[in-house]
């Protein structure tokens, strides 16, 4: 089921105080975040966000189009590397 | 023969169960196009005349989104996802799930035939 549209997006408060206050005094510069629940509202485009994965920060910058979404979707949590397999095994061989 | 957003529909059924032909228009849609128009939902196509036609057609090209737009409009939105490297994107373009079902079994609508990748045998 979706948010109920008589609360608006969520935005995590803490980002959203910084980011602006960077917009205000004009420096930009990598926030790091854990809040991979915030929808990202128009006011970040420009900024770079760093992500946590649960495992490192990634840096995303915000473009317009980005603008809806939430930050935990640019920052992926699983690493997949490939199966096991007949190439893999070819490679190891060498 | 009537022919609505480029599409044939087929002359012996209702109209309610004709509009579903078109893509991009179900039953729902089609209940509520009639409604807007007032035409009776179990009216037979061929007996529509022009006139009626005409109007179910301008309704759906003013209100609804259907076929080859229809179409455009969903493989821009997948587009959309993978240029801006969302989760989304990434699942289109791996061809997986999106919608964070399950892959340990099944998916097999997204991830196509069952390749087994055996140990194939040297020859020696």
């Amino acid at each position: 089921m979706g948010r109920s549209i008589k609360k608006g997006p969520y935005i995590d408060e803490k980002l959203f105080r910084r980011i602006r206050q960077m917009s205000e005094t004009d420096t930009k510069r990598t926030v790091k975040s854990y809040a991979r629940r915030s929808v990202i509202p128009p006011e970040f485009v420009g900024f770079t966000v760093a992500v946590h994965n649960g495992n490192r920060f990634i840096p995303v910058y915000i473009t317009e189009r980005m603008v809806g979404h939430k930050l935990g979707e640019f920052s992926p949590t699983r690493t997949f590397r490939g199966h096991s397999g007949r190439k893999k095994k070819e490679e190891k061989r060498h | 023969m009537a022919r609505i957003a480029g599409i044939d529909l087929p002359d012996n059924k209702t109209i309610l169960y004709a509009l579903p032909h078109i893509s991009g228009i179900g039953h729902f849609s089609a209940r509520r196009i009639l409604d807007a128009v007032g035409i009776e939902l179990n009216r037979k196509v061929k007996d529509l005349n022009e006139e009626e036609i005409a109007s179910i057609r301008k309704e759906i090209d003013s209100n609804y989104k259907v076929e080859g737009g229809l179409r455009a409009d969903i493989s821009a939105n997948i587009k959309r996802y993978i240029e801006i490297g969302s989760y989304r994107g990434l699942r289109h373009r791996a061809g997986l799930p999106v919608r964070g079902q399950r892959t340990r079994t099944n998916a097999r609508t997204r991830k196509g035939p069952r390749r087994t990748s055996g140990t194939i045998k040297k020859k020696s």
